[in-house]
């Protein structure tokens, strides 16, 4: 299609002095045979951009080129009205500012900039977004406990209508179990009775929430704005649909049973935090033995956390009932003694002042320690602690052993998902479903579906509310840009979805195995059915479509083909080696402006395209560069593995797994396996870029130039 | 919060086992036992590093004091007298005893008079009587004194913290003695520096006139009396004075006005500090009452005379004890190995 396209080309921050502006102007007019081409000294100035915007309205352009700093800056300043495509060419931060001026070699990276730009613009669509049909603006809470309810209440204060599903036959949760609850307002010294009483009766006084108490899910299905949500209450069917879900299943305590090391089960006053809980909230704090009173308590902290042969992490919210425990204990009985073992004392946030509240009160004794033993003898309980505060090992005499137990999530099988890829909710470390604990908070690896409080991960009932509060949003903001058809994190307000030729597939479901979010069902065939608003937008399907039968309409097979076709290739004998070098739009395309604005100076050989994620390239976009006479080609993609920075999960994982694949593609070719590489770049590595780009020139420098050069 | 910032940042706390550190866990669980028997209590000299550099407000210096205000208590024999300096109820008590004594000893030397004609405090006290009575107290002060070390060291002794013996138990007075004399240890207090200042000239003016008052004793041979002011004896104890006078009122006005880092200020170390401050400025007076024959010269005497008595007669039960079981915890320290 050919498209009226308007290049302009910027000669400030120090462009106009490095390069031969005039020269890139030929290229757009000669080659490109482009509606105009125009270059300006301040070309982000009113004044430039009263010059685009008078050619846009009066040429008609389809597109505008601005060739002039990195698509990451001067954003609000470059975006026009929504039709038209707006192309931006990197000569700034990824040519002038990182290449020596005046050099051959910057200028001949100039123009191939310039010239892949022009031909991406020529070759993609402006998108059109997806919307639904029959959306709903409805949100599902599952999980009627603290985080629930307040997800409920935001949500609908918010003006929104709730489905509120419980399994239980009443609200509340796990703080209907609580005798009491840590110190939520200044100075936070005191105990305060639990708070879910009054969050139940405000729930019930918003008309827009509907409750289903004794109601379990029975199957979800659809996507993000067309959820079919199939519930079963008492046995009765109802069905529902919503726009998006919040998932507050909670928590379990985690298994004391398997705490030998601590006695329980061998001890009958050896109890967990749970249980001492309910003792209180009985007004019955008595030992389980023989019913007499306690008079002195040993809280054992971490029993069974941050402990490799349990649970590896810190449930976050047991030093702090420990402390609240110590306190109701003491308050029973003022005759009462308290000793609180510990590995560090957490008490996060206001809770500190609670802990230094504890510390006054001198029959509260707290030590670091180890317990090693544990023994009984006339109805005491006898602790061996080993490497106390004291710099020696204690014993000290009891009634009653409390445990602090950790946290292990719900399971979020209990959603039912009627998804190609499971049931439940992706696990990731330690088993909770969260995505990106540090990026994304309270997604899921299931698009709009929002992880709140601590299925999410460990918390206690401050935290769960605030959990509770952010999720909602996140499901808010979830349902509305559904609406409009745009993509909601992280690829927030983009409106192209992968568009399959599905009369060219073969049903090998690679695309349905691959995509991290499950966007894709199946028919019993194996067929792709997509579901756009399950879509997160990355590629990684398009890159592992062996029919090339996935495409945006700003980013296809076609659209980097024609990039890669649009670079000129010196022949061998000029001894200038291309090597085309495939980054990550969201760490390693940044990382590369980083370099720019750092003047770092790394090899002009390279050629740099842009990609979603390093997970979408195409095995296609790699045989069509060698065959075009590249002598290597370069993939770079975010951290993978435990700590991983990958926007969309594991798309440098997969380009390492089909990187076997490729060399399958070099040796069919007769080329060096040399001839591709894969590297890792975290966002803040920048000063890694010159010594990966040199050192890979360098290898490709060894092997020679690419034998297809000459075809 | 066990930062263990209070133990790092003390300049004296030893690289084993530090204190004040362990001191304030042993605090925490009660451990009496432990703390009474441990010589580093003694080691510290308060000077408020560890106070100032707690990032959670707790006072391991303030701590440690009490510690030792608890071990003049603790250790006092016969306890009953620390007991009555320790409650500002007794103080006149305590205020009356010397009073009563000293009434009494002019009172039989016949003299209870205001003498007339130039003030001469030899007639209105004499001599003799006031060496041979103030011999005579101080040597029952000594013997409670002993007591109360006999007691302390066996405390000591029973502290199975530390075991490493391997100095000569002369060598290490004589270094906790040399020590002392020069406040090397004092010196590396980081943040108040003033204190070592204070505490140097307080010293100092108090073993001058410790050496004056003996020659004095002696030298009712050799002088005739009263001294002139500008006899070498009179000359080295006005500048004692001096010294004292001068350390005792920063002493007094840092502990009013900077009690953030001077510490909290108890009772004990209230009767210690005004006791000598008293004593100080009474004997200025005293002296130019003399000089310019005031009538009510007699009265001052005898006021400094009361509290003469008062610091050096109640010294192992104030305070002022300091002296006896800091010197025997250094030595300790270094018989142990704790260096």
């Amino acid at each position: 299609m050919n498209k009226k396209t308007g290049v302009y080309i910027c000669s400030g921050c120090e462009i106009g002095k490095c390069i031969d502006i005039d020269a890139l102007a030929n290229i757009a007019k000669n080659e490109y045979n482009t509606e105009c081409c125009i270059n300006h000294s301040f070309l982000c100035n009113d004044e430039g951009i009263g010059i685009i915007k008078k050619d846009i309205a009066e040429k008609k352009l389809d597109a505008v080129v601005i060739a002039a700093c990195s698509s990451r800056v001067n954003t609000s300043e470059f975006s026009f009205e929504n039709n038209v495509i707006i192309e931006r060419v990197n000569l700034r931060e990824q040519v002038v500012w990182c290449h020596p001026p005046n050099d051959e070699d910057t200028q001949m990276l100039a123009e191939d900039t310039l010239r892949m730009g022009i031909a991406k613009t020529m070759s993609i669509l402006n998108p059109e977004p997806f919307i639904g049909e029959n959306l709903s603006s409805d949100i599902l809470v599952i999980g009627g406990g603290i985080t629930g309810i307040t997800s409920a209440i935001e949500a609908a204060k918010a003006g929104y209508k709730i489905y509120l599903v419980e399994k239980s036959d009443k609200l509340g949760g796990w703080a209907n179990n609580l005798y009491k609850q840590l110190p939520q307002k200044y100075p936070y010294q005191q105990l305060e009775n639990p708070i879910i009483s009054d969050k139940i009766s405000e729930i019930e006084k918003f008309n827009n929430i509907d409750i289903f108490t004794s109601s379990e899910i029975k199957e979800i299905s659809g996507q993000p704005g067309m959820f079919e949500i199939l519930i079963s209450q008492n046995g009765k069917d109802k069905n529902f649909r919503a726009g998006s879900i919040v998932m507050a299943t909670g928590w379990k305590p985690y298994d004391a049973t398997k705490l030998t090391e601590f006695g329980y089960g061998r001890f009958k006053n050896i109890i967990t935090n749970v249980e001492m809980e309910h003792l209180a909230k009985e007004n019955n704090i008595i030992k389980p033995s023989d019913g007499k009173p306690v008079n002195s308590v040993l809280f054992i902290q971490c029993a069974g956390s941050r402990d490799n042969k349990h649970l590896p992490y810190c449930s976050n919210f047991c030093c702090g009932t420990s402390l609240k425990q110590a306190k109701y204990i003491r308050d029973f009985n003022a005759e009462s003694s308290v000793f609180i073992i510990y590995k560090d004392i957490r008490t996060p946030g206001h809770y500190e002042n609670f802990y230094k509240e504890i510390q006054n009160d001198e029959q509260i004794f707290l030590t670091k320690g180890d317990v090693v033993d544990i023994s009984e003898e006339n109805e005491e309980l006898i602790v061996t602690v080993d490497n106390t505060l004291f710099d020696e090992q204690i014993q000290i005499k009891v009634d009653l052993i409390v445990l602090a137990t950790g946290m292990t999530p719900a399971n979020s099988e209990e959603l039912n998902l009627n998804y190609r890829l499971g049931k439940g909710l992706p696990l990731l470390k330690y088993n909770f479903p969260d995505s990106h604990f540090i990026c994304f908070p309270y997604e899921t690896r299931r698009t709009g579906i929002y992880a709140a409080g601590a299925l999410r991960e460990p918390m206690d009932i401050t935290s769960s509310i605030e959990d509770a509060a952010g999720a909602t949003l996140k499901a808010i903001q979830c349902i509305e840009a559904t609406k409009r058809g745009e993509s909601v994190h992280p690829r927030s307000g983009d409106k192209s979805y992968p568009d399959l030729y599905l009369e060219r597939c073969t049903d090998c479901k690679r695309c349905t195995e691959e995509c991290p979010f499950g966007a894709y069902d199946e028919t019993e065939k194996g067929t792709p059915l997509p579901n756009p608003n399950r879509c997160r937008r990355c590629g990684i399907c398009l890159g592992a479509c062996p029919e090339r039968i996935i495409n945006f309409s700003d980013f296809s097979i076609n659209s980097i083909s024609s990039m890669i076709k649009a670079v000129n290739i010196p022949d061998e004998f000029e001894e200038k080696p291309r090597v085309l070098v495939f980054v990550c739009e969201n760490d390693a395309y940044p990382a590369f402006d980083m370099a720019g604005f750092k003047r770092l100076q790394y090899s002009a050989y390279v050629r740099i395209i842009p990609v979603r994620c390093i997970g979408s390239v195409n095995n296609v976009w790699i045989s069509d560069a060698l065959s075009q006479g590249f002598d290597g080609i370069l993939q770079i993609g975010c951290k993978p593995g435990e700590n991983y920075q990958c926007h969309f999960i594991n798309g440098s994982e997969l380009t390492e797994k089909r990187g076997e694949n490729i060399s399958e593609t070099l040796e069919k070719m007769m080329l060096e396996p040399e001839r591709i590489k894969t590297e890792f770049l975290e966002i803040n590595e920048y000063h890694r870029i010159p010594e990966i780009i040199n050192d890979y020139i360098e290898i490709i420098e060894d092997i020679g130039p690419n034998p297809f050069k000459e075809i | 919060m066990q930062c263990g910032t209070c133990s790092v940042i003390c300049n004296l706390s030893p690289a084993e086992k530090p204190f004040p550190r362990k001191e304030m866990i042993w605090a925490g669980w009660g451990l009496k036992d432990k703390l009474l028997s441990d010589p580093d209590i003694w080691l510290c000299l308060q000077c408020g590093d560890c106070t100032t550099t707690c990032p959670r407000g707790v006072k391991p210096g303030d701590v440690l004091a009490s510690l030792r205000n608890f071990s003049y208590l603790h250790y006092a024999r016969p306890k009953f007298l620390a007991k009555l300096l320790s409650k500002p109820k007794y103080l006149p008590v305590v205020i009356a005893i010397p009073i009563i004594f000293i009434l009494t000893i002019i009172y039989f030397a016949g003299t209870l008079t205001i003498p007339e004609g130039v003030v001469n405090y030899s007639k209105f006290f004499p001599h003799l009587y006031l060496n041979i009575s103030f011999s005579i107290l101080l040597f029952l002060m000594i013997i409670g004194m002993i007591k109360s070390i006999k007691v302390f060291q066996k405390d000591l002794k029973k502290n199975t913290a530390f075991k490493k013996h391997k100095n000569s138990l002369l060598r290490c007075f004589i270094s906790a003695i040399k020590e002392i004399l020069t406040h090397e240890k004092f010196n590396k207090c980081r943040y108040h520096k003033y204190r070592y200042y204070t505490h140097l000239m307080v010293f100092w003016g108090f073993i001058i006139l410790l050496i004056v008052t003996i020659f004095a004793i002696i030298a009712v041979v050799f002088f005739e009396y009263p001294l002139s002011l500008w006899n070498p004896v009179k000359i080295a104890s006005n500048f004692a004075a001096f010294l004292l006078f001068t350390g005792l009122t920063v002493m007094i006005y840092n502990r009013i006005v900077n009690k953030s880092f001077a510490g909290n200020s108890n009772y004990m170390d209230w009767v210690f500090l005004i006791s000598i401050y008293l004593l100080v400025i009474s004997g200025v007076f005293v002296q130019i009452a003399r000089f310019q024959n005031w009538t009510i010269a007699y009265h001052l005497y005898t006021l400094h005379l009361v509290l003469d008595w008062f610091v050096i007669i109640y010294a192992p039960y104030t305070k002022f004890g300091h002296f006896i079981y800091r010197t025997i915890a250094m030595t300790y320290a270094k018989y142990v190995g704790r260096e």
